[in-house]
């Protein structure tokens, strides 16, 4: 095949990687936080993942209709190959992009980067354990899963990180009296309108997480794509797929052995030597870069000789699956699935504690779209397997009454769609006084600022004079606060507008929730 | 010096030391007309009440800044009457924008979301169909205001509020938990920023020194929709009552308790129009306001 013609597929392949890069970058941008009833339509990209589809059967038994569409692309890695990691993943797009970013320009200076079939293990090996802890009721597919940390990634760190630096630069110049405020106000005001966000986001994980992701973009220094071929579960599992594909690459007997065909390969193996079907991303890169026009496009039946692929070993296989038993056993055993109590309250709509950690993937897409920052992911406060589901804190934000985004944009439905006027009456917990702290009893003196806040009709929080004595001592008629539980549906705006700055006076618990809780398997 | 003496110069230091106090009693009293127009349209009373007060241009100048600032506190619609209602607003920026103004500012220091907030109640979109720019508050540009009050002291605002010529106070009458009512005073609650929750200490002297120390020019209330119970949120339409009527007036406290009168109160029971009352901002004793009323 002429050179020319790959790149021509090549630069084909850079416009569809970049348009559903941008597709995707443009979903979940456009469906943040600014406004309770907008746009919810993040979830698209999720429903074509069938990993995620594979784990959330395995660990809860179910299968999620919508879920059914990531079969085509499976489909079509039968006759494309891995296709989808070159074309149309936009973490894929992420790392590749950073991976160019880092090539080193000076050609003699250039690392030769090799196969490294060791390290192309590694991807499998996850694979593997993810399906055997899932199957064993653990689904930890979210913290491995291209969609979901790119999409946790991206909402929870770069781009509140984002907004902090373009509002710190601008808000720094148009606050000081003078020449430079005015050349930059009108720009900080425009930012301000359209692309900052009011408030500042804040996630509780989010140094972790942005720690993760930055780590995993340097690592491309290191070698090429290195999420996508040492890591991605999702690669993993269209690597098996493509084993069987029609696909290949060829030399012809124009080949002159210069190898020029491994200068960008992604995996760094080339159809020249060490061609891997399974790992080959058809990105048409060694076509462009064959001087003598020799690679050409072979689609073949799967006959034995033509499932290049990467030989994990029995030994290996069995392996990483007795270990997966193990360490799927390891979050039962851990203190959490015995404890009565737990702290931690689930977003509206939450379906019981079992299911939820069977289907939630972590994308954090409910904290995204959050307009009130209520909803954070969880570190130990949800056991070691809930590490990044979304709990609720009242500390940072509240539910508001008038919106049900969270429960439209969960891509699995641990979260399920609730109906607003549903969502109103949906019981998270509720609210519990702490005597102690609260004004109204401990200091003796009218606050009330939680009962203003209540947004329930008939009022879950109300007061009644009781005398009392102050702080000072003498005897007066306070307007003391009390629950109504019934009406209480746990969201949290009394413990978040709550004016006592050591403890809130009351707090939001679990008590009363709605859904089942149980860590029962 | 004689018994007879004694009380003589007694009485004659009081009586002295007194008239400053009643001086600036009959101060207060004196001039501040109170409208109060009743009608089907809130957008026509509205227009109606400015007009009786004189017309917008004798508050406004050619060429002011104005801000506007309506309560806008709630996620709720304009049915659930928590925050002003959005023809009212709508009105006031007209009349402002014919007077003269070169600028229209609405904005208010939302308890829910702003962006929720100022597009549910609806006021949004009206102030910008009526030409005015609708801002929301900026955390980063607050100024330590000093009210010199009893209660309130010092307490940082937006500096908004200070850079404009012209400030108009567009409350609505609503039912409210730990104050009782709130009104037009109330509302400046809206200027404020920091931890507003720690003013519900002692709340009454506090909305009095508030809004002694901040002083909009022109006071507009709607009590078009009345929210009679559950306030300041509500929620219920059941808890809101149709009462058709605006009151407007440059004295604030005056234009309270005319409201106050309204939603069939006794002004004294509030501690806010107490303390109003002892600070001389006005009439607490209906009878004695300068009220003009009109139906149309």
């Amino acid at each position: 095949m002429k050179a020319k013609t790959g790149k021509t597929i090549q630069r084909i392949r850079i416009a569809v990687q970049v348009l559903f890069t941008f597709l995707f970058f443009y979903l979940l941008l456009k469906s943040g936080y600014a406004r309770a009833e907008s746009f919810t339509f993040t979830d698209y990209f999720f429903y074509f993942d069938p990993l995620l589809l594979l784990l959330n059967f395995l660990a809860t038994g179910t299968i999620i209709t919508v879920f059914l569409l990531s079969v085509i692309p499976l489909l079509l890695s039968f006759v494309f190959g891995r296709f989808f990691c070159g074309w149309v993943c936009p973490m894929g797009a992420v790392m590749q992009f950073f991976t160019w970013l880092f090539r080193r320009k000076d050609k003699k200076k250039k690392i030769k980067e090799t196969v490294d079939k060791k390290l192309l293990k590694l991807k499998y090996v996850i694979l593997i354990m993810l399906i055997i802890a899932a199957l064993f009721g653990t689904h930890l597919g979210g913290w491995f899963d291209p969609f979901s940390l790119l999409t946790r990634s991206a909402a929870l760190t770069v781009n509140p990180a984002v907004n902090h630096t373009v509002s710190r630069v601008l808000e720094r110049g148009a606050m000081d009296e003078g020449f430079v405020s005015k050349a930059l106000n009108p720009a900080y005001q425009f930012a301000r309108k359209n692309i900052l966000t009011n408030k500042q986001r804040v996630y509780s994980q989010a140094v972790l997480i942005g720690l993760i992701f930055f780590a995993l973009i340097m690592l491309n220094m290191y070698k090429r794509r290195f999420y996508c071929n040492y890591l991605c579960p999702l690669g993993a599992l269209y690597g098996i797929v493509s084993r069987f594909s029609l696909f290949n690459l060829k030399t012809n007997k124009a080949c002159t052995s210069c190898t020029a065909c491994k200068n960008d390969c992604t995996y760094a193996g080339s159809p020249f030597k060490d061609y891997m079907k399974s790992e080959c991303m058809t990105c048409f890169n060694c076509v462009d870069d064959c001087p003598a026009d020799a690679v050409d496009i072979a689609f073949a039946l799967p006959r034995k000789e033509n499932r290049t692929t990467i030989d994990l070993g029995r030994r290996r296989m069995v392996g990483s699956a007795a270990a997966a038993v193990f360490l799927a056993a390891l979050p039962r055993a851990f203190v959490h699935a015995k404890s009565k109590i737990h702290k931690f309250l689930r977003p509206p709509g939450s379906v019981k504690e079992k299911d939820f950690l069977g289907k939630c993937v972590r994308c954090g897409q409910c904290m995204q779209v959050c307009p009130t920052n209520f909803i954070q992911p969880a570190f130990l406060e949800a056991g070691v397997e809930g590490i990044w589901t979304p709990v609720l804190n009242a500390q940072t934000g509240y539910c508001e009454y008038e919106c049900n985004k969270c429960t439209k944009v969960c891509p699995t439905n641990a979260i399920e769609t609730l109906e607003i006027e549903k969502k109103k009456k949906f019981k998270m917990g509720i609210a519990v006084i702490d005597k102690d702290r609260c004004y109204t009893y401990a200091d003796g003196y009218n606050c009330a600022v939680c009962e203003e806040h209540c947004p329930i009709p008939e009022k879950a929080i109300r007061f009644r004079d009781v005398p009392t004595w102050n702080f000072k001592g003498e005897q007066v008629t306070v307007k003391q606060i009390y629950v109504v539980p019934n009406l209480c549906t746990g969201c949290g705006i009394c413990e978040n507008k709550c004016p006592r700055i050591d403890a809130p006076g009351i707090i939001m618990t679990a008590e009363e929730e709605e859904r089942e809780f149980s860590y029962d398997y | 010096m004689k018994r007879r003496e004694f009380i003589l110069t007694t009485a004659a230091a009081t009586s002295v030391a007194c008239l400053p106090s009643m001086f600036t009693m009959a101060q207060a009293a004196s001039g501040a007309l109170v409208v109060k127009v009743e009608g089907e349209s809130p957008y026509d009373i509205t227009k109606k009440a400015v007009e009786l007060l004189g017309g917008m241009q004798k508050f406004i100048a050619k060429g002011d800044v104005v801000m506007i600032k309506p309560n806008i506190g709630w996620n709720r619609s304009v049915e659930q009457a928590a925050n002003t209602n959005p023809e009212v607003v709508k009105a006031v920026v007209e009349m402002v924008k014919e007077a003269g103004a070169k600028k229209v500012i609405v904005m208010d220091h939302t308890c829910h979301k702003a962006e929720d907030t100022y597009k549910r109640s609806g006021i949004e979109a009206a102030a910008k169909e009526a030409g005015a720019e609708v801002r929301y508050v900026d955390e980063k540009r607050l100024t330590i205001h000093d009210f010199n009050g009893v209660r309130l002291k010092r307490w940082p605002i937006f500096k908004d509020f200070l850079e404009v010529d012209k400030f108009i106070n567009v409350p609505i009458l609503k039912h409210h938990g730990s104050a009782g009512i709130t009104i037009g005073m109330k509302n400046l609650y809206g200027i404020l920023g920091g931890e507003r929750g720690k003013l519900h200490r002692d709340m009454g002297q506090g909305i009095a020194d508030l809004a002694g120390g901040f002083k909009p020019h022109l006071t507009i209330i709607d009590a078009y929709r009345v929210l009679l119970r559950n306030g300041p949120i509500g929620g219920r339409i059941s808890d809101v009552e149709l009462k058709k009527t605006v009151i407007a007036s440059t004295n604030i406290m005056e234009a309270d308790v005319v409201a106050v009168a309204l939603f069939g109160e006794e002004p004294m029971r509030f501690d806010f129009i107490r303390a109003a009352a002892e600070k001389k901002m006005g009439f607490s004793e209906l009878d004695k306001i300068n009220l003009k009323y009109l139906k149309i």
